[in-house]
């Protein structure tokens, strides 16, 4: 089933991105080659060292939202501009991207040459008698294919991504898969797994209930319950390790791999930290009012995700994917 | 008496990790295990497991990465949103529902938003964050525990991983609406 859901991940992002793209092209969601008309309170004029003219580029908000045909900014959109004199005298606008710079042309940013600026090109620039300040219209580079370079960009940066989180895990898996050998050596994992030995061998029934695998699943579970994820994975890492070692079928997923992840990924949590985090940094009054909800949440999805790993393992397709051929 | 509840949880929080070094290595000392050669002994296999990892990693992210950059969400809230109200689910929260298994990182950024522009209290708020603290980011956490060993043949673990973030979000649209 992963295989399936992974091509369509990717088949649906692609077609997804193509037709957003031909839709904006249809469109012109993004007025390619139409001109917008600004002012410009000019703060430096051109001299002997600099061809360009510096100032703040002001476009009234509903100027800006009736030419992108939207709500596409909730405030008059101020920004700092540079007008340059090129050669047979067309000129050009260069606004760097700020943090005042509408979502709307950041996007379009990031699709253009450099994500740092928008570039254009001036038609018409009319100076006011002291020449403080100028009206400038101008038609912005083209923007297409936003969706699909959007995709590629990150289907790159994801692959970094990836990388960057198996490194970090490196000293994390290290120590812990340390500590839990001592742990191991001294018996002490035994002891905690023949304690729980009554519900263990319910869930797993395939395991050996004295297995270093029960110990380690324990050890995640409640790691995960205490939300200490960095010493969570490590545990959990090393219980699949030690399930995989009575898996008949090495690089098949056994049935007390699957229970084991259901569990895992239920998500249960006593305290919610990052949740609670974001909302006592949004101002909430009463940031842990979801622990309780939470719980309630994570609780029903472990009980679910349990008892369909108990019910899917007998469909006979999954059944007949653990069956070692013996030729 | 929830208050008195997380003080309890955040202490152990704390103290646990400390915890967990001293009575494991202090067990270990007592039951004569020569600490240091096993702890090294054990952490070799670190390095190999985080390696190991890559591949199923890269593979998974960049086809989310590529799902969620195409705006292929946005449609599927489109297409679903409607049908969401006859549960009692605001549709803000579906892109919240349906980020939540593919991106950790992606629904940290839906639910932050949405507080900004709801409020942490209101009622899309509290759904919000209660989605985020009800599950775990499923392909994440199927890509890296299966991924460590090498298992490519998953059977029966994606259609379970998604029934319980299924349950998990519905249980926490019906827990919000009974309370809130």
């Amino acid at each position: 089933m992963l295989n399936y859901i992974w091509i369509g991940l990717i088949l649906v992002g692609l077609f997804v991105a193509v037709g957003n793209d031909v839709t904006d092209e249809v469109r012109n969601t993004y007025r390619n080659g139409e001109v917008l008309e600004g002012t410009l309170q000019i703060q430096k004029s051109p001299s002997e060292l600099r061809g360009s003219w510096e100032g703040e580029l002001l476009v009234p908000k509903g100027t800006f939202n009736d030419f992108y045909g939207g709500a596409r900014t909730d405030a008059d959109v101020r920004l700092h501009a540079s007008i340059a004199e090129g050669m047979d005298s067309a000129r050009a606008i260069l606004i760097p991207v700020s943090d005042a710079t509408p979502r709307w042309w950041r996007e379009m940013a990031k699709s253009g040459a450099s994500k740092e600026r928008l570039t254009g090109s001036v038609v018409g620039l009319q100076f006011n008698e002291d020449r403080t300040a100028a009206r400038v219209r101008f038609t912005l580079e083209p923007v297409r294919f936003v969706k699909l370079k959007a995709i590629t960009q990150a289907a790159l940066d994801y692959a970094g991504t990836a990388v960057t989180i198996a490194f970090g895990l490196i000293g994390i898996m290290a120590l812990w898969l340390g500590v839990m050998k001592v742990a191991e050596e001294a018996g002490l994992l035994l002891v905690l797994t023949r304690a729980l030995t009554p519900v263990t061998r319910r869930l797993f029934p395939d395991v050996p209930p004295d297995h270093p695998a029960v110990g380690a699943m324990i050890m995640n579970i409640a790691a995960n319950m205490l939300g200490l994820s960095n010493a969570a994975t490590p545990m959990g890492l090393k219980a699949m390790e030690e399930l995989n070692k009575l898996n008949p079928k090495v690089g098949t997923a056994t049935n007390a791999m699957v229970t084991f992840l259901a569990i895992n990924t239920g998500g249960l949590i006593l305290i919610p930290a990052t949740a609670i985090a974001v909302r006592a940094a949004a101002g909430s009054s009463n940031p842990g009012i979801i622990i309780g909800t939470s719980i309630v949440g994570a609780g029903c999805a472990t009980i679910v995700g349990v008892v369909a790993s108990k019910v899917l393992q007998r469909l006979p397709g999954y059944r007949k994917a653990m069956e070692v051929s013996h030729e | 008496m929830s208050d008195f509840f997380r003080a309890l949880i955040n202490i152990i929080s704390v103290v646990a990790i400390p915890l967990m070094f001293l009575i494991f290595l202090g067990w270990g000392l007592v039951k004569k295990v020569k600490v240091y050669e096993v702890f090294v002994e054990g952490a070799k296999d670190g390095f190999n497991v985080a390696i190991r990892i890559i591949p199923y990693l890269v593979a998974m992210l960049v086809a989310i990465g590529i799902f969620r950059a195409s705006g292929a969400l946005e449609l599927m809230i489109a297409v679903l949103g409607p049908a969401t109200n006859l549960i009692g689910m605001p549709p803000e929260t579906l892109a919240m529902a349906l980020m939540r298994p593919l991106s950790g990182s992606g629904s940290l950024g839906i639910m932050t938003e949405l507080m900004k522009v709801h409020g942490p209290d209101s009622l899309i708020g509290i759904m919000a964050s209660t989605m985020y603290g009800s599950s775990e980011t499923t392909f994440y956490v199927l890509a890296v525990y299966f991924g460590a060993v090498g298992v490519k043949n998953t059977r029966h673990a994606v259609p379970t991983g998604l029934l319980a973030d299924l349950a998990g979000m519905l249980a926490a649209v019906w827990i919000c609406n009974l309370l809130f």
